[in-house]
């Protein structure tokens, strides 16, 4: 058996912890709007600096890249239902300081809605409006989804539009 | 003129300088398109809005985390990728996809020095599963001795079928048909040769077991302090990722594993690490079901996250990996002492049907 164990160490790329520091707090925010929660977000995050540091991603390329990354790993855990931030943050861990109680329960039910929307979108759309709103640039959405810079826009539009119609949908029948 | 698309309208909200002059001219003066591009602006103000979270992380204290994970998943290998679900991790990079869904890209090319003594050869690969927590139970190499890398892990990626199938002297897999989904031309990746020596220390490895409060039985004569040697030879792989991190599919190849002993057998060895108590008892009892010959390469996986078919390739066994969020699929086997894998976000009967159409003359 003992011949199966690689006898390599894992090499972590050189550039990793200053790519870490540039981008973290990007890439946190990127994984936030999807999941609405920082607790997850960040578990998101680690988890795609950990791929990160052993691939050979091009420096010049690794914002852009984790961006990616986080939006997709993010969206998987959303459709996964691995939730355990969110709950925490329901029993009362929450990250976030609220004014008032009514504030809190309108906000909690607000993202939930946010979160359910987004879970329901077509991936692509999903994608395309996450990093668009976290500031890549429409040829960088076209890069990273494999569309045309034209129909990046068409996309994202889709997405806010069905994203307000559930939104209104919701507020209207509460 | 006609009136711009919606997904004009909408970038003209927030990257007007992509848009083309014509267009912007239009809707300046078209209360249509005004019309469309308020109500896109509305729209795009609200879902920003509604996807706004408040983050101030905390850069020192996530780097501290990432560095422990970082040390942890260093120490514990890449053979790890096989276990405990890191499939999916491990497939959102494709140089890591390589090391990882192919699991023990250990090659056997490397030449064995005369009195180097050839204990291991995969012939084939057969799952070993076991509950996550008994996986993290198990042992590393280095609990047993010391480990001296000759050749690192290397993997780079090159231009070509061709330039792959120089620098690894395999030849590069041409796919039949490929699966829905899956579109483009695969990017090429070599690994190089990896080489490393190890030399078991009974001392060392009691000071494992010590710790796991058990104590071993004493190693067999000619044991302690003998050495051998594993080698990984070159391989290579084609990963269809259409500029996405997480790759569609990849195709990889590489030449089994092996392992050559300067003293004692391998039986002496493997029997010896079988019967040690800090193995979990339902893992030894796998090891021990295989030939005696050292043909069998295991595959350790978790039974939370992975389960495991037997089928065949070209009359070949091989074995199909699934997730069980069904997310990834990946099918493995030896042929003529060439580990062969087709990997990705694929169903297991379209690996098996990729894996099935593979051929190699060029």
């Amino acid at each position: 058996m003992a011949v199966s164990k690689p006898p390599g160490r894992a090499a972590v790329r050189p550039d990793l912890e200053q790519v870490f520091r540039t981008a973290y707090p990007r890439v946190v925010a990127v994984a936030a709007r999807v999941l609405g929660s920082r607790n997850e977000a960040e578990d998101v995050a680690q988890e795609v600096f950990l791929t990160f540091g052993r691939s050979a991603v091009p420096s010049g390329e690794a914002v852009g890249w984790l961006c990616v990354a986080a939006a997709h790993t993010a969206l998987n855990h959303l459709r996964s239902g691995r939730r355990r931030a969110s709950r925490e943050e329901a029993a009362g861990g929450s990250d976030r300081v609220y004014p008032d109680v009514a504030d809190a329960v309108v906000t909690l039910d607000e993202r939930r809605r946010v979160r359910a929307a987004l879970a329901r979108l077509p991936r692509k759309q999903a994608l395309a409006l996450v990093l668009r709103h976290s500031g890549l640039s429409y040829a960088e959405v076209a890069a990273a989804l494999d569309l045309s810079p034209g129909s990046v826009g068409t996309t994202v539009r889709r997405a806010e539009s069905a994203l307000r119609e559930e939104l209104n949908r919701h507020a209207s029948s509460d | 003129m006609r009136h711009p698309t919606d997904g004009t309208l909408r970038r003209l909200v927030d990257e007007p300088a992509g848009v083309a002059d014509a267009d912007r001219a239009h809707v300046a003066r078209c209360p249509v398109c005004l019309a469309g591009l308020a109500a896109a602006r509305d729209d795009a103000a609200v879902a920003g809005a509604a996807l706004e979270v408040e983050v101030a992380a905390d850069v020192d204290a996530a780097w501290d985390r990432l560095s422990r994970a970082a040390a942890v998943e260093g120490r514990r290998g890449t053979a790890t990728a096989a276990r405990a679900g890191r499939w999916r991790a491990a497939l959102r990079s494709p140089v890591v996809a390589v090391v990882g869904a192919v699991t023990l890209l250990l090659g056997a090319s490397a030449a064995a020095a005369a009195n180097w003594l050839p204990i291991f050869h995969a012939e084939r690969i057969a799952p070993v599963t076991a509950p996550r927590a008994d996986l993290i139970k198990l042992p590393e190499l280095d609990d047993f001795g010391e480990i001296t890398v000759t050749e690192e892990i290397r993997i780079r990626q090159v231009a070509g079928a061709a330039a792959a199938e120089e620098a690894s002297g395999l030849s590069a897999p041409r796919v039949g048909e490929l699966p829905r989904g899956v579109t483009g031309e695969p990017a090429y990746h070599v690994l190089g040769r990896v080489g490393a020596t190890f030399t078991f220390s009974a001392e060392k490895a009691g000071r494992f077991a010590a710790a796991a409060g058990q104590t071993l039985p004493p190693p067999p004569p000619g044991l302690d302090g003998s050495q051998f040697r594993l080698t990984a030879g070159p391989g290579l792989a084609a990963v269809w990722s259409q500029g996405r991190p997480v790759p569609a599919m990849l195709v990889a190849r590489a030449n089994a594993p092996a392992a050559y002993s300067a003293g004692v057998p391998f039986e002496t060895a493997r029997d010896y690490l079988l019967s040690l108590p800090i193995l979990p008892e339902n893992v030894a009892a796998q090891l021990r079901g295989f030939t005696a010959d050292g043909t069998t390469l295991p595959l350790f996986m978790s039974v939370e996250n992975m389960t495991s078919s037997a089928a065949d390739v070209g009359g070949r066994p091989a074995t199909v990996l699934t997730s069980r969020d069904g997310t990834l699929a990946a099918v493995v086997w030896v042929d003529a002492g060439v580990v062969t894998a087709v990997a990705g976000s694929l169903s297991a009967d379209e690996v098996l049907s990729v894996a099935r159409g593979l051929r190699w003359d060029r």
